[in-house]
């Protein structure tokens, strides 16, 4: 349905989106998943049209978008980072005026209204003005400014960002709901790998401007197939140990704060009683192993060297 | 055009207060600003002749006569001398039988009016006086009054058309000003929500929805046009009937002259938001910018006193010379449109290239994203 080719965009000569390629299939729902600064947000306002490419094409049902914006705009919902409403005026308000420039048909707009604060759960407050509401009902909000015209694509830029625990489940199950029970297409960007984990289907992993990795999730996971993730605790911090577990063969990706020592070691590796001999070395003793499977963000870690939030 | 104006209307009904204080403030400035132009300036005068008190008694009712520009009061030598000292007062004036001499600090336009002035009425009694040794000079002072009272010859001023010639009205221009300059900064404020809503991502919004972009400017232009007209009417109908300052007979044509000076400020500061790309950047221009401009086109100041080709120069590149050019053409030689015509083009014509340079360089820099 929608296709990315080779779509660069450049600031004063510097790549903020270096050709990259993806794909949108109809009742699609993809992450984009990066650390801020990888060139998420760039991407996706040229996908939605806000932006010229520097080079690239973006096609929708074979046409593009770069020449002809029209057509995917009519099937847009873009929901930005920013909360993009109308501080002085009530929810309600905000999705009066966003339903009218979107030219929702009059006797349709109301029952809109009342369909999308139904789905975010503001009905009951949606006479409040919205500079009253937390950050979590604003980005709510700001979610069903976008569904008033029913798109059939629904773009959303770090939708969770700075917001409570409570808000962010409603606003992940929401977008989970849409796309399983409606068919929207979903193009997720986050930075938190649990969000796209739960939400989508495929995922592009993207840093400095580049896609470096792309598939479902088990495919990105087989990235890491011959690896473990294991973390361990010693009865006390040791700085020794952990510099004489960096060099060991198998061990890399070694990660220490107070508590644990996270890294990635080969499969069948066997280290354990390498493990105790070194923290015998360093004088403590191993009081906690746990092997766990890598996820996204170990994928992302052994692709970049780098955690997401780095 | 119509779901964008009536977000900022539905904004300001929510929050009105800004729009009423900028009211307030038209009608405070105005009224504080005539006051103080319409106060009699008073100067200290004293003697320290040994007849002090007989030289004041004679000198101070003919300083103070009827249609005199200045309040003169006896007061003590070595206190006036001291408020001119400590520059509270330009002037004092130290009385003499029949001389004077200035007290002053530093030279000052005030110095050489009062000089002139004092210098008239002691001129006029010595020669009243010298002319008291041929003829009784009682007799002779009536004969002058009675010579003033009826002049064998009297000029009269009068329009070509015969009409009376109007004397200029310094309450109406600073009225004029103060009401403008404020509402300068209503439309300023209104148009920078364009910038507001483009950092806020509401454009991108629109951009988005099936609204055209020329709709999307009109929307914000129309409602910063629409609550400026509204702020300026409301100070004007309060001027006249309230205040019954004097508007001449056209308060029709003055309505239009505010509107197309209203359109050629939007027009300014739509060009000022071409320039910048946030709104915190507008702020910091425009309010440093615009209060320059009654300055420079000389609204405050009584016709001719602003003379300089340069700054006539610069202000006629902007919409206020043109607008007060209009507007006291109107109330005091109740002029019409056709005499008018000419500003109203210019300021017409100043909107035009304004509005196109800011929309252009806007959009610009949106595509330049």
């Amino acid at each position: 349905m929608l296709e990315v080719f080779k779509l660069s965009k450049s600031y004063k000569g510097k790549r903020a989106v270096d050709e990259i390629n993806l794909y949108l299939d109809e009742g699609d729902s993809v992450g984009l998943l990066g650390p801020n600064g990888a060139g998420k947000s760039t991407t996706i306002s040229m996908i939605s049209t806000l932006i010229k490419p520097t080079s690239g094409d973006i096609k929708f049902h074979g046409k593009s978008t770069v020449e002809a914006p029209a057509a995917l705009r009519k099937v847009l919902g873009v929901v930005p980072q920013e909360i993009a409403l109308y501080e002085e005026l009530s929810a309600y308000e905000n999705l009066k005026f966003f339903g009218k420039i979107y030219k929702v048909e009059k006797r349709l707009l109301e029952e809109r209204i009342q369909d999308v604060l139904d789905l975010v759960g503001l009905k009951d407050r949606q006479k409040e003005l919205v500079k009253t509401f937390s950050g979590g009902m604003k980005r709510r909000v700001n979610i069903a400014a976008a569904l008033l015209h029913q798109p059939k694509i629904l773009i959303l830029d770090e939708p969770t960002v700075g917001i409570d625990p409570q808000s962010r489940t409603h606003i992940l199950e929401m977008v989970r709901m849409m796309n399983e029970r409606t068919g929207t297409t979903v193009l997720y960007t986050s930075h938190y790998m649990e969000e796209v984990e739960q939400l989508c289907k495929r995922v592009y992993i993207m840093d400095h401007g580049k896609i470096i990795a792309a598939g479902t999730k088990a495919e990105l996971m087989s990235i890491l197939s011959n690896e473990d993730k294991i973390q361990i605790q010693l009865d006390r911090p040791s700085a020794s140990f952990v510099e004489a577990i960096k060099g060991l063969k198998h061990i890399h990706h070694v990660e220490a704060n107070e508590e644990n020592i996270d890294f990635i070691a080969s499969k069948g590796s066997n280290i354990l009683g390498l493990l105790v001999r070194e923290a015998e070395k360093a004088g403590a003793e191993l009081i906690n192993y746990q092997m766990d499977t890598p996820s996204l963000e170990d994928v992302f870690l052994h692709l970049t060297g780098r955690t997401l939030r780095d | 055009m119509g779901s964008v104006f009536m977000a900022q209307l539905a904004k300001d009904r929510r929050n009105p207060l800004i729009l009423l204080l900028f009211i307030a403030l038209s009608i405070l400035a105005t009224l504080l600003f005539v006051r103080s132009t319409q106060n009699m300036t008073t100067i200290a005068v004293f003697s320290e002749d040994e007849h002090g008190a007989a030289i004041e008694e004679k000198w101070l009712p003919l300083l103070n006569r009827e249609g005199a520009y200045y309040h003169f009061k006896a007061v003590d030598a070595k206190h006036a001398r001291e408020q001119v000292q400590k520059g509270r007062s330009d002037v004092a004036v130290k009385l003499m039988e029949q001389d004077y001499r200035l007290v002053a600090a530093s030279d000052s336009p005030t110095i050489q009016q009062v000089d002139q002035y004092v210098r008239k009425i002691y001129t006029q009694e010595m020669q009243i006086q010298a002319s008291s040794g041929v003829i009784k000079e009682e007799k002779l002072r009536e004969a002058v009054n009675e010579y003033v009272r009826k002049p064998p010859f009297r000029l009269t001023k009068q329009g070509i058309d015969g009409s009376k010639v109007q004397s200029h009205n310094m309450s109406t221009q600073l009225m004029f000003a103060f009401t403008l300059l404020i509402s300068i900064f209503t439309m300023g404020f209104k148009v920078n929500s364009v910038t507001n809503d483009k950092v806020s991502r509401i454009w991108d919004r629109m951009i988005l929805s099936p609204i055209h972009k020329t709709s999307m400017y009109l929307g914000y232009i129309s409602y910063s046009f629409f609550i400026s007209l509204f702020q300026v009417t409301v100070v004007l109908i309060l001027f006249k009937y309230v205040f019954k300052f004097d508007l001449g007979h056209h308060f029709g044509l003055i309505l239009l002259i505010i509107a197309i000076f209203i359109f050629g400020m939007i027009s300014l500061a739509m060009l000022i938001t071409g320039f910048v790309s946030k709104p915190e950047q507008f702020y910091a221009i425009y309010p440093s910018f615009v209060p320059m401009l009654p300055l420079i086109s000389g609204a405050y100041m009584p016709p001719g006193a602003l003379n300089n080709p340069v700054l006539s120069f610069i202000a006629d590149l902007f919409p206020m010379s043109h607008a007060m050019d209009a507007l006291m053409k109107v109330v005091n030689l109740d002029a019409g449109i056709s005499e008018i015509a000419l500003q109203l083009s210019l300021i017409l014509l100043i909107g035009v290239v304004y509005m196109g340079i800011g929309i252009n360089l806007a959009e610009r820099k949106s595509a330049r994203k």
